[in-house]
């Protein structure tokens, strides 16, 4: 799992993630990115309405992955929503920081593609 | 003579032209010297060296000169201009002296000088002039009578409303100048009109403000038309164009008129509603804001200039979304590749089949690629997808059978990677693998209110020279992107059955609207 050569200055083992990614592909990926360093994938939506139906259900979650367009849609209204329960957000884009709504330049910012390590930095200072 | 005061020259000169005295009537003679020297208007004689012979009284108010500096002295001594306006006024002279005809100078610049008692330096004054004839008995001229009225003041004020077009002959006819003055005013103002004609044709916008409420008192063709043809002349910017009051321009044009600065701007947003009933429009423009001083140096005006950028803005603004667009594209394609190389070369056992299946996955790709930039990226027709993967087979190997359907990018890249991993699946495992197997592809598609959905059954026939092993699903990759891409990006439903036949495999998905595309 350490294979990539991450320092390990951070342990995200168990870390509860929720991913909205509309790319099949870079959601694989990021799955698979997630696992090798500890995380837990409690939730993937492709779909704006599948991310809500994931909230909705009241699954704890650490932190979240948010591309930012999704089919077309933005999305905003599932961060208000995640922001509001306090879970922090990792916002990744192919736009990069410009794609990101000012009002969340707050939040960590990936721009696509991304490395395994940037993941990890991503999360770690996304949390409190 | 001319060392004689002019009280006393004036009836000598009279009688010397030989003027009858009157036909012995019981009438009285009338006092002409009087009358000279009371006539409100300022008059003078000059004589063939334009030298003063007579002035009247209104002449040394006029020009602050007394007649005992004047007479005897040259005009051009006493009032030197080596600029237009001299060589005007001493042309007007000689064309009287030349031909006996009266001649008229309507409108002339001329600075006289002020005296010490007025502070010294020269003032800046307009004038109108009519130069008249006194002939000698032989019908040779002798004498120039000139009549001038100082309209400095007029022009003044006219200047405020009609800058850069002075239009003087209308003010001239308020002062009931003589007829002559206006017949000679004709070709000026024909110059002024081809002037003022150009401004009118100009391709910019042209505009001509007055007062500290920027009252307009010119407008071109091309202003006009930006605003949707309403009257403005005549209005205040804020009466004729209400829906500018709080944009902004009303501010720049304050402290243009108040503080004698040059405003500009490039491509700045600006909404135009001709009605209130009609459409807001939003344009572009760029422009500048010249405040009009008058001689004194006090601004009296803003001279507007401007062009609608509109056309170009949009343009710019059009490639930057492009850039945007293309710039997201090029980051989600290297994403994409990316994970099919994480996934390609992840858990490898043999590195050259990796590598083989990551330039395979890579070149599906690209042909996706191919087919939409064909078609400007709008669209992808479903059988050209198929054809990319299955035209190297035989017709009677590979079946096709469907309408066409046209995919828009994001519909088409992504089931262009499930039939990628299920042709290369049918080559190693199935239907596709020796020489015997037959691939059966049929789809369906109808349009549905929200979207259309396609529906596709993909049947493999495995020959009888397959490889030896059992049919085969080859799980991980494979499989897993199928189902990602069909239940999770399209949400839409799967079905994978193994026979001893072939795979079986059904989807049906919604398609993305075109408005989907690689967002």
């Amino acid at each position: 799992m350490l294979s990539e050569g991450r320092d390990g200055s951070c342990d995200l083992t168990g870390v509860k993630v929720f991913i909205v990614e509309d790319e099949s592909l870079v959601a694989m990926q990021l799955e698979d990115m997630l696992l090798d360093l500890g995380c837990d994938v409690v939730g993937l939506a492709m779909r704006i309405k599948g991310a809500h139906e994931i909230i909705d259900s009241g699954i704890p979650i650490d932190v979240a992955i948010l591309d930012v367009n999704v089919s077309g849609e933005t999305v905003y209204p599932v961060a208000e929503r995640l922001c509001s329960s306090g879970v922090p957000i990792v916002f990744a884009t192919g736009y990069g920081r410009e794609g990101v709504e000012e009002r969340w330049h707050g939040c960590q910012i990936l721009q696509k593609p991304y490395t395994l390590q940037q993941i990890e930095t991503s999360i770690d200072r996304s949390r409190p | 003579m001319q060392q004689q005061a002019g009280d006393t020259l004036l009836p000598r000169l009279v009688a010397g032209l030989g003027r009858p005295s009157g036909h012995g009537g019981a009438v009285e003679e009338p006092d002409f010297a009087g009358i000279f020297e009371v006539l409100p208007s300022p008059f003078m004689v000059l004589d063939a060296d334009l030298r003063y012979v007579a002035v009247n009284r209104a002449y040394e108010e006029a020009t602050l000169r007394s007649r005992q500096e004047l007479l005897g002295r040259g005009l051009f001594e006493m009032f030197p201009n080596e600029g237009e306006s001299g060589r005007r006024l001493r042309a007007s002279f000689d064309s009287v002296f030349a031909t006996g005809e009266p001649d008229t100078i309507a409108f002339i610049p001329y600075e006289i000088p002020r005296p010490e008692w007025q502070g010294g330096g020269m003032e800046q004054r307009y004038w109108s002039a009519t130069h008249t004839p006194l002939k000698a008995a032989d019908g040779s001229v002798r004498f120039v009578v000139q009549n001038t009225v100082d309209v400095t003041e007029i022009v003044r004020i006219k200047e405020a409303q009609s800058l850069p077009f002075r239009n003087v002959p209308g003010e001239l006819a308020l002062l009931k100048h003589a007829q002559d003055v206006e017949e000679a005013y004709q070709e000026t103002v024909s110059e002024g009109e081809a002037f003022r004609r150009l401004f009118r044709q100009a391709p910019g916008m042209i505009a001509v403000l007055e007062g500290p409420e920027h009252v307009f008192t010119f407008v071109n063709d091309s202003y006009q038309r930006f605003v949707g043809g309403r009257d403005l002349v005549g209005r205040t910017v804020r009466e004729a164009l209400p829906e500018i009051a709080d944009q902004g321009f009303l501010e720049l044009l304050d402290a243009v008129y108040t503080r004698g600065e040059t405003v500009s701007g490039e491509a700045m947003p600006i909404t135009i509603q001709p009605h209130p009933d009609m459409a807001a429009v939003e344009a572009f423009i760029d422009f500048t804001y010249n405040p009009i001083s008058n001689a004194e140096g006090a601004i009296t005006g803003v001279f507007v200039q401007g062009s609608d950028r509109t056309e170009a803005v949009r343009a710019s603004q059009h490639q930057r979304t492009l850039m945007d667009e293309l710039n997201h594209r090029v980051k989600n394609t290297l994403a994409t590749i990316q994970a099919m190389a994480r996934q390609s070369f992840r858990d490898v056992g043999d590195l050259d089949e990796a590598r083989y299946a990551f330039e395979s996955r890579l070149l599906a790709l690209s042909r996706a690629h191919n087919i939409l930039a064909e078609r400007r990226w709008e669209s992808a027709p479903l059988t050209a997808l198929l054809k990319e993967e299955l035209g190297s087979f035989a017709e009677q190997r590979v079946r096709l059978d469907g309408p066409e359907i046209l995919l828009s990018a994001k519909s088409a890249i992504a089931l262009a990677i499930v039939l990628h991993e299920l042709t290369s699946n049918a080559r190693r495992y199935g239907a596709l693998a020796g020489e015997a197997g037959v691939l059966a592809v049929q789809w369906s598609g109808e349009a549905q209110t929200s979207g259309q959905t396609l529906e596709v059954d993909w049947q493999e026939a495995r020959g009888t020279d397959a490889p030896g092993a059992p049919v085969h699903l080859e799980p991980g990759y494979g499989v897993r992107v199928i189902t990602r891409i069909i239940e999770g990006e399209f949400g839409g439903t799967l079905a994978l059955d193994l026979r001893e036949t072939g795979l079986i495999c059904r989807f049906k998905i919604k398609l993305f609207e075109a408005g989907d595309i690689a967002v």
